[in-house]
């Protein structure tokens, strides 16, 4: 059976006023692939995401979709099933948990998907339960960051964009956010595209994995091949 | 007699139409973070509508009223779409749009001075004027009663709809951030347009009250702009229940003043009281650091 390509950006360039954020970049993402994406600060790593989104200024090549290609603009990428988790726990603070699940669901339409699927989300965050009517401004770090997965996991989506989930968060929590990753992948079949500096947690997860410096793929295989090779080394002491 | 009540009466008064212009002014800057400055011509274009209705074409006045709110509703909206969202689309500055906004404020009153010519003109010969009640030894009159009810009541409406409705989530959330707003799927290019259109009908429903309570003329929209701006930075930029507390602080503040020195110093308090919060509390009554 042969695996078919969800998400590509196809030989894609960004600029903002002057910088190469990135500089002619292919990266895909195959149906239940997770899929790392690895680099120093400032390599592109969350600029390739947002390009995904039609966050960032793409000028020169262009975003596909199931092999097709297409102008994404956010809210409709969110319609085809793709949902993003930006970095930093960006939870809406003034909202309350639920509230804020209930805006991610926002694509949904349907009142009734929304507040199912909010119990199904919550049987992967069980420490929300309790917090559901408190401003999720008030939440800790930890589990605002478990709230905006969460609220990314509102649509159900087929493909889940994930910049530094693990950032910041207690080394135990962060062995929880690889083991819902794998869960999350396992349970639905969803395919994952994911930027994280816990690079051996990720390799381990990970089905392939691409190697960003400065706005360029350098490498980018199996987490084995990638591994053996020193190109992460070179990356991360600055050797490239 | 005591002249206490007369004071709290008037301070009400002034504190509702001020609240009109600033929930709307504040609840716009919610979601677009500039401070659009062209909502207080909007109360203007809301009072000339009536008067071109009502006492131009003589139509019945609930009929040139609810004119005048659409006319203030969809030259609010059309700067929106036309002026400000291309602006926004370019990611101009906040500064760039403040701009723009004066310059819409100036280019829409001239036009209404063009058509209208600037002499002060009144709406109340198209109400059948009742008499004016005494409450507790203070008088006011009917149209001040509407004015305190419609700013009362356009307060329970907008904190209605931002609490309770899925509408209202949304806007929150925008306001919170913009660009997660966008990544969980709200369309907020329509999201800021709707807030346009609320809260430019509020701007226009001051303009009339105004206009029926005292007088229009093109200049009007400045006085009310200031007083409102002054409320919702007061109140807490972004917050409709800031910009309600923010108001009657002026109100109460601009009345009781003006009992203990010249009635000519009045804005002189305004602004004192905004100097007094952007040094001891920038960030306002209800805002958030
Ligand atoms: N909004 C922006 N405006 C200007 N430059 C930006 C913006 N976002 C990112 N950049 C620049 O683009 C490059 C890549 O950034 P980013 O994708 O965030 O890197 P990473 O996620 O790998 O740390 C950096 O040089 C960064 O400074
Ligand atoms: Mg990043």
């Amino acid at each position: 059976m042969k695996t078919e390509t969800l998400l590509q950006l196809k030989d894609v360039s960004v600029q903002y006023s002057g910088v190469h954020a990135l500089d002619h970049v292919t990266v895909t993402l195959d149906e239940g692939e997770i899929v790392a994406l690895m680099g120093p600060n400032g390599a592109g790593k969350s600029t390739i995401l947002k390009a995904m989104f039609g966050l960032a200024p793409i000028t020169h090549g262009e975003v596909l979709w199931h092999e097709r290609a297409f102008t994404p603009i956010s809210h409709e990428v969110v319609e085809r099933g793709i949902a993003f988790v930006p970095q930093g726990r960006r939870v809406f603070s003034g909202l309350t948990v639920r509230e804020n699940l209930e805006v991610g669901g926002y694509a949904n339409r349907d009142k009734k998907l929304t507040s199912a699927r909010i119990d199904e989300v919550l049987e992967l965050f069980p420490a929300l339960k309790t917090k559901l009517f408190v401003p999720s401004g008030s939440l800790s770090g930890g589990q605002q960051q478990q709230l905006a997965i969460a609220r990314g996991l509102m649509t159900d989506p087929k493909v889940l964009l994930l910049d530094e989930p693990s950032l910041g968060l207690a080394p135990k929590i962060v062995k929880e956010v690889f083991a819902l990753m794998q869960e999350i992948n396992a349970r639905r079949n969803t395919a994952i595209m994911v930027v994280e500096h816990n690079i051996k947690s990720l390799l381990s997860v990970a089905t392939r994995g691409y190697v960003l410096d400065k706005g360029r793929v350098v490498a980018h295989g199996k987490p084995k091949e990638l591994m053996k090779s020193n190109v992460l080394e070179n990356v991360f002491t600055g050797k490239i | 007699m005591s002249i206490v009540p007369q004071i709290i009466i008037n301070s009400i008064i002034a504190g509702s139409l001020y609240a009109l212009v600033a929930m709307g002014f504040s609840l716009i800057y919610s979601v677009t973070k500039f401070f659009n400055l062209a909502h207080g011509v909007l109360a203007a274009v809301g009072g000339y509508g009536v008067f071109f209705f009502g006492r131009m074409l003589g139509l019945p006045v609930m009929v040139a009223v609810a004119l005048g709110i659409l006319i203030a509703t969809l030259v609010g909206w059309l700067l929106e779409r036309c002026v400000f969202s291309p602006l926004r689309s370019r990611k101009s500055s906040a500064l760039v749009l403040l701009v723009a906004s004066l310059g819409a404020f100036t280019a829409i009153q001239a036009l209404i001075a063009l058509l209208f010519g600037s002499q002060f003109l009144t709406l109340a010969p198209i109400l059948e004027g009742g008499s004016p009640f005494t409450v507790a030894g203070a008088t006011i009159t009917d149209v001040q009663i509407v004015l305190v009810g419609t700013a009362l009541a356009a307060f329970v409406c907008v904190w209605l709809i931002l609490k309770k409705t899925s509408f209202g989530k949304v806007v929150r959330a925008t306001a919170d951030d913009e660009e997660v707003a966008k990544i969980v799927g709200i369309n907020t290019h329509k999201v800021i347009g709707k807030t346009f259109v609320i809260g430019s009908m509020l701007a226009g429903m001051a303009g009339i009250l105004s206009g029926f309570d005292t007088g229009i003329e093109p200049i009007m929209g400045l006085p009310l702009l200031l007083k409102g701006v002054i409320a919702a930075i007061i109140g807490g930029m972004g917050s409709v229940p800031g910009a309600l507390l923010g108001a009657y602080l002026l109100g109460f503040s601009e009345n009781v003043g003006v009992w203990f020195i010249p009635g000519e110093w009045k804005d002189a308090i305004s602004f004192s009281i905004l100097i007094l919060f952007l040094l001891l509390r920038p960030f306002g009554i209800l805002g958030r650091k």
